[in-house]
């Protein structure tokens, strides 16, 4: 079936980020697709561009207490607390499965202290079946009072500097967009090396229940994600894609493919598809296919035609 | 050993019966296609209208009822309205279409060499539980082999749901907190005036309610040797383990050790397993 359905409909849909090569533009987001296998009853994990993992640390963490999520209009919020099974136990536990399957395996990483990130890098670079590291630093860094990594150019440098000495595997650095100038970061992680940048991550977002006084979340903030954060996520991707030269990674809010085709269109080499999973976890199978039918539709042969093609001169 | 999950999928299911069993208590009825497969007792399925925007995510529904008919599989669920995403089923007519999503989840360990079974539940806590006796003692039931009460406690007797599916397979027992039928007070001070006498190795106690029924139930099983497994709810966003939205405190004994996810280790728990925080939000 799926031979046929290529070989009478040959657009091209595979794209590059750095060193890698992904069949099509079509990623999952970090913690919104387990480690793949919860979704094989519902996917063929092998049609996607690629699977980035729920977010990795040196040790394993527990993350929050409960309630961790709460849904907000259009969109959700959640303070899960990074809970992972830490680095070593992905790959015993976690690895023997993702590298029976062909796709594109990123390990998303994050860390408590600059030191961390680089012993997690160190680690990843050398196992096999992973294609690619997604750095994340929108965490706190515990040490500078809290405020994410992310929030200062300087320290995104340094963490994106010292993860590309540990690493020759394609590197992307995810991007926080609780910042004044989403550009100014962009800027000073390419500058360090990085292959690519992935945005947004979660808005910190807040939810109050009324009958009770008490916030919704234990955590009393959480990240906001879904359709709701979209049109923001479009426009810091779209600077971003106008101050750097490395390939951009839209994320935020896609759960069609009309919403993908805009962040393709708006610069976009490539989305990553994160709360929808949950609302349909076959969702990224219909991204993929819609992608492709537009395509056909407009005669557009190679997707490269299609990323950045953007008309925003009225007079064109 | 806990029952074993089959393959989930994904479906559409088409409504054929939304009945108000009691004031904002409804039973749905939905066809689905025969791919689906056979839950077992306890088991969830996530539950949401694809065509709207609002809500966002699917809603948790336990399994009611389940069996096949002329190549369907018929899935039946017991709702209680409590914001928005179960005031929108319940206005559902027949011949609309839902997406189904299960079965999902760990179910209710079934004992056949158990004499004694219980069911504490609360509200609509009888949903999971009158599936478990129809699919794992009903036969054990009718043969006299064991014997099963049914507490069933809410807070006025308008609030008693779903009975009518219960009381032909056990001996029902109520406690309402206003004595406007059965006994006044908790549920669980009939249970345990019940307890004495009960050979804790021939015994299996289910439950299922709000976290504060859980709570006392805890209290009570702990000075026992009975087992006691309850279904508990938290806020879930997959319901397929993949987003650790729906975190439970598991302890040791000892202290917290773990946080579970109640979509795939539970929503069935042993009771003893549950650590206090769990209770501490209500
Ligand atoms: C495994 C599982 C099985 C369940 N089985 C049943 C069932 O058989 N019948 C039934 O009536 N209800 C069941 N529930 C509870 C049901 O999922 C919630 O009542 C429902 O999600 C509320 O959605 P809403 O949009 O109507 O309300 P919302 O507006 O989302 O919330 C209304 C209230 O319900 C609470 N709530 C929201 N989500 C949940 C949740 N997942 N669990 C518990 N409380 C929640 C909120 O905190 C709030 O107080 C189950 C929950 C779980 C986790
Ligand atoms: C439940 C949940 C867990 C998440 N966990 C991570 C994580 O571990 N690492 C990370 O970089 N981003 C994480 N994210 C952020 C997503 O990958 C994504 O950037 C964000 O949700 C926006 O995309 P969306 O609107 O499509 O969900 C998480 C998001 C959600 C909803
Ligand atoms: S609801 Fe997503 S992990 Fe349980």
């Amino acid at each position: 079936m799926k031979l046929d359905k290529c070989a009478i409909n040959p657009v091209g849909l595979a794209v590059r980020i750095g060193g890698l090569q992904l069949k099509n533009p079509v990623m999952t987001a970090s913690g919104t697709f387990g480690y793949g296998q919860e979704f094989a009853p519902f996917c063929d994990l092998k049609r996607l561009g690629a699977i980035v993992l729920k977010g990795l640390s040196l040790e394993p963490r527990p993350g929050n207490p409960s309630p961790r999520i709460m849904e907000t209009p259009c969109g959700m919020l959640n303070a899960v607390g990074l809970q992972n099974i830490g680095v070593r136990a992905f790959i015993a536990e976690k690895m023997p499965y993702l590298r029976q399957i062909d796709v594109a395996v990123i390990a998303n990483i994050f860390g408590e202290t600059v030191d961390e990130y680089r012993r997690i890098a160190e680690i990843l670079s050398h196992v096999d079946g992973v294609d690619g590291i997604e750095v994340n630093i929108s965490c706190p860094n515990v040490k500078k009072g809290g405020i994410a990594f992310g929030a200062n150019p300087d320290v995104a440098a340094d963490i994106t500097q010292k993860v590309r000495g540990e690493t020759d595997l394609p590197m992307i650095v995810k991007l926080t967009p609780n910042v004044t100038d989403i550009t100014e970061i962009a800027m000073a992680v390419e500058a360090a090396g990085a292959d690519a940048v992935s945005l947004i991550n979660t808005l910190t977002g807040m939810s109050v229940d009324i009958e009770r006084r008490r916030p919704h979340l234990a955590n009393i903030t959480g990240g906001l994600s879904g359709p709701a954060v979209k049109p923001v996520a479009l426009r810091m991707v779209w600077q971003a894609v106008h101050s750097l030269k490395i390939p951009v990674i839209g994320i935020g809010g896609i759960s069609t493919a009309d919403d993908a085709l805009e962040f393709l269109i708006a610069g976009a080499t490539a989305i990553e598809i994160g709360t929808a999973n949950f609302i349909n976890p076959s969702v990224t199978m219909k991204v993929i296919d819609g992608i492709e039918e537009y395509m056909t539709r407009h005669g557009i042969g190679r997707i490269d035609e299609l990323i950045g093609s953007l008309i925003t001169d009225p007079q064109q | 050993m806990k029952t074993s999950r089959e393959h989930p999928s994904m479906v559409d299911g088409e409504v054929i019966g939304n009945v108000e069993v009691s004031p904002n208590h409804f039973r749905l009825t939905l066809r689905l296609p025969g791919t689906f497969s056979t839950p077992s007792p306890g088991q969830f399925v996530m539950i949401r209208d694809l065509e709207r925007r609002e809500p966002l995510l699917p809603r948790p529904l336990s399994v009611y009822g389940f069996h096949r008919e002329g190549g369907y599989a018929i899935l039946v669920l017991l709702y209680r309205v409590a914001g928005l995403g179960t005031s929108l089923f319940s206005r559902l007519r027949s011949k609309a279409f839902l997406n189904v999503l299960g079965p999902l989840g760990r179910g209710f360990s079934v004992d056949c060499d158990v004499r004694r079974v219980i069911l504490v539940a609360g509200g609509v806590g009888v949903a999971p539980l009158t599936f478990l006796l129809r699919e794992g003692y009903s036969q054990t039931n009718a043969s006299g082999k064991t014997q099963t009460t049914a507490y069933v406690g809410a807070r006025t007797a308008e609030l008693l749901t779903g009975l009518d599916r219960l009381e032909s397979f056990c001996d029902l027992r109520i406690a309402t907190n206003d004595g406007s039928a059965g006994h006044q007070g908790l549920v669980t001070d009939l249970v345990r005036s019940d307890l004495n006498g009960c050979n804790p190795e021939e015994t299996f106690i289910y439950g299922c309610g709000p976290a504060a029924m859980i709570r006392s139930l805890g209290l009570l099983v702990r000075k026992t040797a009975i087992r006691c497994e309850v279904s508990i709810e938290e806020r879930m966003a997959c319901g397929i383990g993949a987003c650790l939205g729906c975190a439970v405190a598991i302890t040791d004994g000892k202290g917290l050790s773990d946080y579970q996810r109640v979509c795939k280790e539970g929503p069935v728990f042993n009771i003893l397993d549950i650590s206090p925080v769990f209770f501490s939000n209500e």
